[in-house]
């Protein structure tokens, strides 16, 4: 335990959080709350992903499911059937984590290019399967009468509630992942990622380590589709289920750098905010899309391990304080 | 003690940042606002000037670019058309301009709650226009309700949206639930033998919705929905449903999604010749693309918001017992081909009756008072180019219940496919095709 207590790192990472997430609270700025709000958001996202794609080795491009099948359970509990959001989005997790588990003890015997193909897969088919179902709107989706908002005290006050429950689940996040990286779990899972046939050979129970990874990844973004879709008032099976949301996951942790418990953070962080910016300065706003291509472009191609990661690198000493 | 030093030295360089960044961004935005709204005031001295900043997110990138390019110049045409009037006169001599703030809102639901937020509270946004889209506008909707914001929604056909009980967002397009129901009046009334409709439609929000609606209303006025089958988004092989609906005999078929699906679905339906009297599809035959299809577009009904072809006129206004107000059907299309080369469509056309409809809401509240012109809303029961404008005032507060859809038929003149008005009989250009012969 002392170890953790002792641990700048650790400090540093809730620190960073916490100061950029209380700032909208302390300043009381919705504007800088719906900045915020997508920042954190975007960090709960890439710090879950990381632990399968950076840790264990995995990509995955399904990752949005979780997010958006705890966004139909939360929201379902909430419009449907009128639960308070805390628990709605409770149980979205608890659901979407068993779903995740059983699926990663399908999907994870397969390796590579087939894992991640895969995952695509499981996307498109929980989609397809949303919009066949009447119960949950089809392909219509479901909307929130406004005046369930009333039960928090206003629709302003929702807004900010739904802030406060975003910004602890993305400080867990972050530590989840800032502990999986310093257990004996998360060295076997390193160790996966390097050589998954050594790994068993030394006796890491690899199936079960990455399942349990998989099912770990999917607990925070089940909240947070809760939390955005409650925000929203409406849910679709085209909103819930983006695969272009995998994908910028999967380039934020890149940016950042894969396999650190910073890099996630740094990277949503940069990435949300470098898109916010662009898109509303007058300058660049009719291409932000283009500018921000050409800067990934050049950030993947002269620093390949993201910006913790090159850090990290040139400055031995920053490992210390930078998980 | 150094890894110390060294932490509390990145903390610092940290904290720097995130503040840094946050202070920096919002600043420049309220600036041109300012400077802006400052020359407007010392050019008229003697009269009261006031500035209303009109905000709105356009999708300029994603996938609704095309649709929102064109909303959006319709809006701008409105604008441009205001200040050639200079301003909007009150009764007590204040001069009210309009200031138009946008951002792009990438066609996804994020942006369009973050940007709304900002417009309202750092550019001050007085007036809001909803995005395109259902989906996007439900999301802006939550927005600008919370703060007591009247928005005027154009480009969002969904009727859920006003039965979430907002206050203050009003719709300018007819409704979903009333996009294909006179396709069904119009069937009854060409034939009053006609007894089984299939239902074909895609698998989409808007679409499906569309559908459901379609088939309840056809199942009141006593006919047979004998096939109700969705197909998915991105389907081009339609035969599994051909074979299907000629199993089943309708004598229409009802449906369509987007302009891809239709099209392809219209092609195949007469490709296979299949016998039925008419065929009533969404979005495509509205799209001007569709003639391309040649033969197999000949005698296809779509809805269309608005067709510039449409009989609204003055008179006719004053047949209706209702008020005209604003440009004619001609001089807005041709003001819209003056400044961007082309004839507009109806994403066009209700862009620019968004502008029109608030427009006419303060002139009639004589203030700028939210209150005032949310009530003046709420009484308004006009005619413009684009039709019958009229809200809802009950349960359903804010929908659309004035304006109707016109219905287009492809015919051939002259060796060429044209489209013609069809339906209501108020609105209609030429007679329609039926039975279709095949």
């Amino acid at each position: 335990m002392m170890r953790y207590v002792r641990d700048p790192a650790l400090w540093l990472t809730t620190l960073v959080v916490l100061v950029a997430g209380v700032w909208p609270l302390i300043t009381r700025s919705a504007t800088t709350r719906e900045d915020m709000f997508l920042i954190l958001m975007f960090v709960t996202l890439a710090s879950s992903l990381n632990i399968v794609l950076g840790y264990t080795g995995y990509v995955n491009f399904g990752h949005i499911v979780f997010f958006g099948l705890g966004g139909y359970i939360g929201f379902y509990l909430i419009a449907e059937k009128g639960w308070h959001v805390i628990p709605a989005a409770l149980a979205a997790s608890l659901g979407v984590v068993l779903f995740a588990a059983i699926l990663g003890g399908i999907i994870l015997r397969l390796r590579g290019a087939y894992f991640a193909l895969a995952t695509i897969g499981v996307n498109e088919a929980v989609r397809s399967f949303i919009v066949n179902w009447d119960a949950v709107g089809g392909a219509v989706g479901m909307e929130m009468n406004f005046s369930r908002y009333q039960d928090y005290g206003g629709p302003m006050n929702a807004l900010w509630f739904a802030y406060i429950l975003l910004l602890i689940v993305t400080l867990a996040s972050v530590l989840l992942s800032y502990f999986v990286r310093t257990s004996k779990f998360g060295l076997g899972l390193l160790a996966i990622r390097e050589d998954e046939d050594a790994a068993l050979v030394l006796g890491i129970p690899a199936p079960k380590a990455k399942t349990i990874a998989f099912a770990l990844s999917a607990i925070f973004p089940a909240i947070v589709g809760t939390l955005f879709f409650f925000k929203n008032g409406n849910i679709e099976p085209g909103d819930a289920f983006r695969l272009h949301m995998s994908v910028e996951g999967i380039v934020m942790i890149m940016l950042g750098g894969y396999g650190t418990v910073m890099g996630p953070v740094v990277g949503a962080a940069t990435y949300e905010r470098l898109r916010g910016f662009l898109l509303t300065s007058p300058l660049f706003k009719n291409l932000q899309l283009a500018f921000a291509g050409v800067l990934l472009l050049l950030i993947i191609i002269f620093v390949p391990s993201g910006v913790v990661g090159w850090l990290r690198n040139r400055f031995p000493k920053v490992r210390r304080i930078l998980a | 003690m150094k890894g110390m030093r060294l932490f509390v030295t990145v903390l610092f360089i940290l904290a720097l940042i995130v503040t840094g960044c946050s202070k920096a961004t919002p600043t420049p935005a309220p600036q041109p606002t300012k400077a802006e709204a400052a020359p407007a005031q010392q050019q008229a001295p003697e009269a009261k000037a006031k500035t209303l900043v009109l905000g709105f997110t356009a999708s300029q990138t994603g996938k609704y670019a095309k649709e929102s390019k064109e909303q959006t110049q319709g809006i701008q045409l409105w604008l441009k058309d205001l200040e050639k009037k200079g301003g909007l006169k009150l009764s007590d001599g204040t001069v009210v301009n309009f200031k138009v703030k946008y951002y792009d809102d990438e066609s996804t639901k994020e942006r369009v709650q973050q940007l709304y937020t900002k417009l309202i509270t750092e550019d001050g946004a007085d007036l809001l226009i909803s995005p395109y889209s259902s989906g996007l506008t439900a999301a802006a909707a939550v927005i600008a309700e919370q703060y007591g914001k009247i928005m005027i929604t154009t480009g969002a056909a969904s009727d859920s949206i006003y039965k979430q009980g907002y206050k203050r967002v009003y719709q300018i397009y007819t409704p979903a639930s009333r996009y294909l129901t006179g396709a069904v009046d119009a069937l009854k009334a060409w034939d009053p033998n006609a007894k089984k409709v299939a239902v074909v439609y895609e698998k989409s929000k808007f679409a499906t919705g569309v559908a459901k609606a379609v088939k309840a209303y056809a199942e009141k006025q006593g006919l047979e929905v004998v096939l109700f089958e969705g197909y998915e988004a991105g389907t081009t092989d339609f035969n599994p449903f051909i074979n299907k609906i000629e199993a089943a005999k309708p004598d229409a078929i009802i449906g369509g999604g987007h302009f891809q699906d239709g099209s392809t679905f219209a092609k195949q339906l007469y490709e296979k010749k299949t016998p039925v009297k008419m065929v009533a599809i969404l979005v495509a035959p509205a799209v001007p693309e569709f003639a391309e299809l040649g033969d197999a577009a000949v005698g296809v009904i779509g809805p269309s918001q608005w067709e510039s072809i449409a009989k609204y006129s003055p008179e006719s206004a004053k047949a209706a017992g209702l008020t005209w107000c604003g440009p004619t059907i001609e001089e807005f299309v041709s003001g819209y081909k003056e400044a961007y080369g082309y004839e507009p469509g109806y994403h066009a056309a209700g862009g620019y009756a968004a502008g029109l409809v608030l427009e006419r809401a303060i002139k009639m509240a004589d203030s700028t008072d939210p209150d005032a012109i949310t009530k003046a809303l709420d009484a308004m029961d006009v005619m413009i180019f684009f039709g019958h404008i009229k809200f809802d005032t009950g349960e359903a507060h804010g929908l659309q219940i004035g304006h109707d859809m016109v219905y287009l038929q492809w015919q051939k003149k002259d060796g060429k496919v044209v489209r013609e008005i069809v339906w209501p009989e108020a609105a209609k250009t030429a007679d329609a095709i039926y039975p279709l012969e095949r």
